[in-house]
């Protein structure tokens, strides 16, 4: 009854129970957003571990991201291939150029070498053609969102990269990366373009057979090719991810930029709150003269408080997955991981109560002899 | 004679003033009895809304001690002070003071249902029963906004009288209305003061309320200097 009572009061006073809303959803909003493009960025950063479907990635030693992983010899792959809990392995060639825009500028791209696109690393996603457009010898693959950013060449256009010859032959969809815009290639046309010199590759994948332990595979593969490193796809992940967050500033400015949207709403909560509180100091001094104890006016002030931050999160996750949607296919990464959805709502509703500490000790002190001034 | 429902014995209330303490009302002996309507009365400051504060134990004295039926309840937890204004107490307040965000139904029954309890048939069919002594029976689902002000001062006394209180204590409740509609309240209230099981207190400084009183207090200063029921005073009140 007392929540119901909480409920009348909001909707009575509805201009400040509006403001405190607000603050709600500016801190999901602002705070889901810079979350969204963060998680969007860390996709970027470590894409090609994400979707190498690999369980091992064997790089030059001293590796600390994908990026920094230097030539090692192909012939690793024999060694690997011959471990009884080895599923698969096959050799990554990847590295920076530059594609010959129509118009004679060039654009920055990674390009990426496969022997099995199908099997490794190849594109998860294809908005025209397939892998088989790997077949052919001078086949390559543009993203479809960058394509603005090449002069928006069509599907069987010939162009160049590092002035060598290569047809485009599929179009890729979500393939986004953090060094570069990302061509696929077959691996022959890949150390063509990249000049690699042959029985050399930056990495080669492996896949363990179905309940093999990887940490042990990891140990022992590390031990058969002491030159090299030898790391989980997920640690790869992960360690290329931190490297980017530490080494770029990002993540000090995600970070204050996050603050600054959670500050902010909570300022407006707490704001709003107390001046509905003030508003309302003669009903909650009335309300004790009637019998309500100190307790009870707290679970009402705390009851509006939740119902503000319940129907702030309804809005303000709706206006998040709006942001999200727009910038699906859009080239601003975006992307929000299943479980922090929920420790935003919860951190949020914290943050709303939190807001509404201030209003609740006004709330509670006030005096019923006031009824009688 | 009945027995006293509320026992005042060496009642004072300092306040601090800013500056220093201050005494607003001495040495207070007071029993209010059933059945009765007594009504202090005095100038603005004389002190006549804090002895009716200390009656409501909304103000704790300090000095002296405060029974209601035998109970002592001078020293008691503020939690405890509002179980026993819920239970044994109705205010009717100068300006009605009815919560706008609520339904007049949901003003009667909020003592009801304040601390938590929901409210059940039986005080629903009370208030409606009350709404309609009171000639207000179309009034449940209305706001306080919607009512002139002698409606609003009626639903007061409704809801002051729903919890079925020992002791109705009003402030001044006619002050902030026309003549009508001050009848019609103080006509209802000098009714429900006849009610043996209940004790009734107004406090006004309206010479026109005084004729209603069956029994009448006059305080000057913090103290008590007339009491009909001693039937000896100084002078006009």
């Amino acid at each position: 009854m007392r929540s119901l009572i909480a409920l009348k009061m909001l909707l009575y006073d509805r201009s400040t129970t509006i403001g405190s809303v607000i603050g709600v959803v500016a801190i999901v909003f602002l705070v889901g957003q810079q979350l969204t493009v963060l998680f969007g960025l860390f996709n970027y950063m470590s894409v090609l571990a994400d979707h190498s479907r690999a369980d091992i990635w064997i790089c030059s030693a001293n590796t600390e991201n994908i990026n920094s992983s230097g030539l090692i010899p192909d012939r690793y792959l024999d060694r690997v291939k011959a471990l009884p809990a080895v599923s698969w392995a096959e050799p990554l060639l990847y590295g920076g150029a530059s594609f010959k825009k129509q118009n004679g500028q060039n654009e920055a791209v990674q390009v990426i070498g496969l022997r099995n696109p199908a099997r490794a690393a190849g594109p998860w996603n294809f908005y025209q053609g397939s892998t088989e457009g790997f077949l052919e010898a001078d086949g390559i693959t543009l993203e479809y969102l960058d394509l603005r950013f090449y002069g928006n060449p069509k599907l069987n256009d010939m162009c160049e990269i590092n002035d060598v010859r290569a047809k485009i032959t599929a179009i890729t969809r979500g393939s986004k990366g953090f060094s570069g815009r990302m061509v696929y290639t077959n691996l022959v046309k890949a150390r063509e373009i990249l000049n690699t010199p042959p029985g050399r590759c930056r990495a080669i994948l492996v896949k363990l057979n179905a309940g093999a332990a990887i940490p042990e595979a990891v140990r022992e593969m590390a031990a058969l090719l002491p030159s090299a490193r030898v790391v989980s796809a997920k640690t790869l992940s992960t360690e290329t991810r931190m490297y980017y967050i530490r080494n770029t500033g990002m993540g000090g400015s995600f970070g204050f930029s996050t603050l600054v949207g959670a500050l902010v709403g909570v300022i407006i909560i707490t704001l709003t709150m107390y001046t509905g509180v003030l508003q309302r100091q003669k009903d909650f001094a009335v309300l004790r003269a009637l019998g309500a104890r100190k307790k009870d006016i707290f679970i009402i002030v705390l009851s509006q408080s939740v119902i503000i931050g319940l129907v702030g999160l309804f809005v303000g996750f709706f206006l998040l997955a709006g942001f999200l949607s727009a910038t699906f296919e859009s080239p601003l990464p975006s992307y929000l991981p299943r479980q922090v959805a929920p420790l935003l709502a919860f951190g949020t509703l914290a943050l709303c109560i939190g807001g509404s500490l201030l209003a609740m000790r006004k709330a509670i002190s006030v005096e019923p002899a006031s009824v009688f001034r | 004679m009945p027995e006293p429902i509320l026992k005042m014995a060496k009642i004072t209330r300092d306040f601090h003033d800013g500056t220093k303490m201050r005494r607003v009302l001495y040495e207070t002996n007071l029993d209010i009895f059933p059945g009765e309507l007594t009504i202090i009365a005095g100038p603005s400051g004389s002190g006549k809304t804090t002895l009716l504060t200390i009656m409501g134990l909304i103000l704790n004295p300090t000095g002296g001690k405060i029974q209601i039926k035998d109970m002592d309840v001078t020293q008691t937890s503020e939690s405890k002070r509002a179980n026993l204004r819920r239970e044994h107490y109705g205010f009717v307040f100068q300006l009605a003071e009815l919560l706008p965000a609520l339904s007049i139904l949901e003003n009667i029954t909020v003592s009801s249902v304040i601390q938590g309890a929901r409210l059940n048939l039986q005080q629903k069919q009370r208030a409606q029963g009350l709404l309609e002594t009171f000639g207000l029976q179309d009034c449940l689902r209305l706001r306080p906004l919607q009512l002139s002000g002698g409606q609003k001062q009626r639903v007061a006394i409704v809801r002051a009288l729903m919890n079925e209180p020992s002791v109705l204590l009003c402030d001044e409740p006619t002050s902030a209305l026309d003549s009508e509609s001050s009848q019609i309240v103080l006509d209802s209230l000098k009714n429900i003061s006849r009610d043996k099981t209940r004790a009734m207190v107004m406090v006004t400084h309206d010479p026109r309320v005084f004729p209603y009183a069956d029994r009448l207090l006059k305080i000057e200063n913090g103290s008590v200097v007339y009491d009909s029921r001693q039937s000896q005073g100084s002078g006009a009140v």
